[in-house]
């Protein structure tokens, strides 16, 4: 029977095992760059040329980006998996992750003038970060409310 | 807070303990806690209308409203 601790416990591992999958993909990086810049040379952008640096700076910021989230997400998930949900410290996890989309946002658009296809990833990273943020204002209010809960005897 | 609580005035009163009065009026000693050091954000009717009962007092012996300095 698929059950909520079992959705947790998926969710607790896939997260470790991404967290230590970006360290390993960050090592390939020049290899993953230098392939990608031999292969696809004619990838529609503003700027043309070498894509060698422009996407090597913008994976490796994407990167401390992503770690920092996943460091989080595994805080936020270890809290409600001890039945820790509406806390402050939740919020403040909440909203780290927002930010770190927000900024995960910012190496892709500026790799968008080299591709286009690049702005997308970057949209999307943006609308997830504004997603977060209105979920981590949910969990504020949510917060004062458990608060205010506890303190009525 | 403007609203001050004289619970412990009351109990003192009434010579009786917090464990006691807990029991009396079936809440926590924790929340009864919560209640006396002022820290409670709402008191329920049902829990006053107890509190009332067991010191045999009126809300205002319990609760006292005193303006915020300035």
């Amino acid at each position: 029977m698929w059950t909520d601790i079992r959705s947790l416990r998926l969710s607790v591992i896939l997260v470790r095992i991404l967290f230590v999958l970006i360290p390993v993909l960050v090592f390939c990086v020049p290899v993953m760059v230098h392939w990608y810049d031999v292969e696809y040379q004619d990838g529609v952008g503003l700027l043309t040329g070498s894509v060698y640096w422009p996407l090597s700076i913008c994976l490796y910021l994407a990167a401390v980006c992503g770690e920092v989230c996943l460091y989080h997400l595994g805080r936020l998930l270890g809290n409600l998996s001890k039945e820790i949900v509406f806390t402050a410290k939740n919020v403040q996890h909440l909203r780290v992750i927002s930010w770190c989309c927000l900024l995960a946002a910012i190496p892709f658009a500026g790799f968008g003038f080299w591709r286009f296809l690049s702005f997308i990833v970057a949209l999307a990273a943006a609308f997830f970060g504004i997603i977060l943020r209105v979920l981590k204002n949910v969990f504020d209010k949510a917060v004062a409310l458990q608060e205010e809960s506890d303190y009525t005897i | 807070m403007p609203i001050i609580v004289n619970l412990d005035v009351m109990m003192a009163k009434r010579k009786i303990s917090s464990g006691e009065l807990a029991k009396i009026i079936d809440i926590t000693p924790a929340n009864l806690s919560v209640l006396k050091t002022g820290k409670a954000k709402a008191v329920r009717f049902t829990t006053l209308e107890k509190l009332c009962e067991a010191l045999d007092c009126q809300p205002g012996d319990i609760l006292e409203w005193r303006p915020e300095e300035k």
